[in-house]
């Protein structure tokens, strides 16, 4: 029994913590994996530090997968964790977390002119009952990429409309042997909901409006069964993408295996690397839209919010404000290619210039939506997924399928309320 | 007196014991009549509400169907393929020694590398069974072909294990049985039907109580290769309440899908047991 106690205090006071660091103000920053060379990222952290003097940030990073990160998070939080004081969230979260009074409320740092030049779509997501809970980090959206050169060999223009899209895409495929016509993100994972929300919203429906659940209607179903016929009727796109995500459609664009492919900013400066079998033939313009429909793109990105069990949130929300700067936003824009989510950037000459790219980015970004702004997002998604996957796979009929999610949608908000 | 200080020598263990096991369980149950949803401060007594919805709940009874198909298909594959290996790895030839060591390789490889690795192999574009097939079958995204290949890799990674096992429960058995019965003038059919099968079943057993609750309680492999689609038609028991507790936070009802698996290995477990005791009778 002694030693049983002995071995306990020993236990005990290894975790005290080993060093109490009078002077500084040590602020934690939980964010994901940057992407490309983390250099550029540490002498923006070391800017703000010669900055502020007394407060020292240290950066750790979060798993890979976005689902491990949320768990994080909601384990850590729930548990009232003050571990860490600044938070990277994607944008379906910031509702779920400011619903259960985990963020601290960053209304005060947003001037009304802050608030004009941050996109919309962002701005909505991170405001919850009129009040703001994060700020946005940087943007990402659906894009259309094409092939340029093989556009221009046959005598077309980028398509705008779904009809031009499988016209053009049809013509040249045929005469292409081995080309993949329009490729996209299929599987059974969130990327899927994002790619069927587009064609959702393109066609006029939506999952909830005003509190609703409206997944089953009309243009929802035409919509679904439109890209059902994307593969088997319309032949343009191959029934691979039901287990395509961004990096397997990545691929096979990258090596000029398809002439249209949706997706996210990123693979941009990818195609365009020294080395590349694609480099200087890849276009991109907005998602195509339905004949009398909008375009429409769903956001992504990420959003800085502050801990509400932070022990420093006033240092923590000077870190916040300093990533919210246009200065900031750009370097990580220029060195990074993280795309600002501020508009005024679009237009900043330097900015174009290195990454010329950008000012075309403009207008899909202003058009991005957010999907379902709801504290119950993740439920939602649980169910639209495998029913989404159903429609693609020939399970279900479309209208089967969202009938189902109608049903379940309905359930869980009704149940949780 | 000495009993008594045995006894408090194992205290601490059953107290360990207690509170990583048996309490969590406990907890489980008890949460399982709840309607817990912890980070919106939900948190009420339902009694048998969730286990009612769970009777109409399609997508449990889909994944009940999913784990029961993937588990009496892959461990009947794996058992037949295990014992033929087990078999054949038995008599002696040169190098058998290199070779029971490379058998055993599948089952070395860590489940996520295998499953990322099949991954690339059914890659409809790329992979390399489409290559030697010289098909363009989409071995993952078809409903009909992902929970075939979900088992053809289950089947791949385990059956080095049940021919192992075989391979030891083989090599208990005395020689002297198989010369007699050659001296008997027995042929080879008859020696493994009459000698090595009946000799071999205790251990055929304990492999098939092994394979089968690791089967039923599948998840890495399958999580990591189709992450349950396309269309749930590869989501298992562990994956749905996986998505449940962890994804959506839904402890309540997450916790009665845990009771469902934990009850169903429970009786799986016992059948199993109860049939072992009556074979070593």
């Amino acid at each position: 029994m002694k030693s049983v106690l002995l071995l306990l205090c020993v236990f005990i006071v290894c975790c005290l913590p080993a060093d109490k660091k009078d002077k500084f103000t040590v602020v934690v920053f939980k964010h994901g994996k940057i992407a490309g060379d983390p250099e550029p990222f540490r002498k923006l952290l070391k800017k703000f530090e010669d900055e502020n003097p007394g407060i020292v940030i240290r950066d750790e990073m979060l798993p890979a997968s976005t689902d491990e990160q949320h768990q994080f998070y909601v384990i850590n939080l729930e548990g009232k964790s003050s571990d860490f004081d600044v938070l990277s969230m994607d944008v379906i979260w910031v509702h779920e977390f400011a619903r259960a009074g985990w963020l601290r409320d960053l209304t005060h740092m947003l001037s009304g002119e802050d608030r004009n030049d941050f996109f919309p779509g962002p701005m909505q997501a991170v405001t919850y009952n009129n009040r703001v809970y994060a700020i946005p980090w940087y943007i990402d959206a659906g894009l259309l990429y094409y092939r340029k050169d093989l556009l221009e060999k046959y005598g077309f223009s980028p398509p705008v409309t779904w009809e031009e899209l499988i016209r053009i895409a049809q013509y040249i495929i045929s005469r292409e042997p081995g080309l993949y016509g329009f490729i996209w993100q299929g599987k059974q994972y969130e990327g899927l909901v994002c790619n069927v929300l587009e064609y959702l919203w393109g066609n006029g429906g939506d999952i909830l409006r005003d509190g609703k659940v409206v997944i089953y209607s009309d243009e929802n179903i035409h919509a679904l069964r439109f890209i059902r016929d994307l593969i088997i009727k319309y032949k343009v796109t191959p029934p691979l993408v039901t287990t395509a995500i961004e990096e397997s459609t990545r691929h096979i664009f990258g090596n000029g295996r398809a002439l249209f492919m949706r997706n996210w900013p990123y693979a941009w400066n990818i195609f365009e690397k020294e080395g590349s079998p694609v480099k200087g033939m890849v276009g991109v313009t907005l998602l195509p839209s339905f004949s009398k429909g909008p375009s429409a793109s769903t956001l992504g990105g990420w959003q800085l919010g502050v801990n509400k069990y932070s022990k420093h949130p006033e240092e923590a929300e000077k870190l916040v404000e300093f990533f919210a700067l246009p200065e900031s936003q750009k370097i990580l824009a220029i060195t990074l290619g993280y795309k600002p989510a501020r508009r005024s950037l679009y237009s900043d000459k330097e900015l174009i210039k290195e990454q010329p790219f950008i000012a075309g980015l403009y207008d899909v970004f202003m058009n991005a939506r957010p999907r379902p702004l709801t504290p119950y997002y993740m439920m939602i998604t649980q169910v639209t997924q495998p029913e989404f996957s159903a429609a693609l796979s020939g399970i279900k009929t479309p209208e089967e399928s969202l009938k189902a999610a109608q049903r379940q949608i309905d359930y869980i908000l009704a149940a949780e309320r | 007196m000495k009993k008594e200080s045995g006894n408090r020598f194992i205290f601490p263990a059953l107290l360990i014991l207690f509170l990583v096991t048996v309490y969590p369980v406990f907890y489980v149950f008890y949460l399982s009549f709840h309607r817990r949803l912890l980070i919106f401060d939900i948190s009420k007594f339902v009694g048998l509400d969730n286990y009612l919805f769970l009777l109409r709940d399609d997508r449990f009874w889909n994944a009940l169907k999913n784990t029961v198909y993937f588990t009496s298909v892959s461990v009947s594959l794996e058992l037949a393929i295990g014992l033929s290996i087990a078999v054949l790895l038995n008599r002696s030839f040169r190098f058998r020694g290199v070779t029971r060591a490379v058998v055993l390789i599948p089952w070395a490889v860590p489940t996520v590398v295998s499953a990322r690795m099949w991954e690339w192999i059914y890659n409809t574009d790329f992979g390399i069974l489409n290559y030697t097939l010289g098909a363009k079958i989409n071995w993952l995204g078809s409903p009909f072909w992902a929970i075939h290949a979900a088992i053809l890799m289950d089947v791949w990674k385990t059956t080095p294990f049940v021919a192992i096992l075989l391979i030891a429960g083989l090599q208990v058995i005395p020689k002297e049985l198989y010369m007699a019965a050659k001296v008997d003038g027995a042929g080879n059919w008859a020696i493994f039907r009459r000698i090595t099968l009946p000799l071999l079943k205790p251990i055929i057993l304990v492999v098939l109580l092994f394979r089968t609750l690791d089967a039923f309680r599948v998840f890495d492999a399958v999580y990591v290769l189709t992450g349950g689609g396309p269309a749930n038609t590869t989501e298992t028991l562990s994956i749905y309440a996986y998505k449940v507790l962890f994804q959506t936070l839904q402890f309540g009802y997450g916790s009665t899908l845990s009771v469902v698996v934990f009850l169903c290995i429970g009786s799986i477990s016992v059948f199993y047991i109860k049939l072992l005791s009556k074979g070593i009778k």
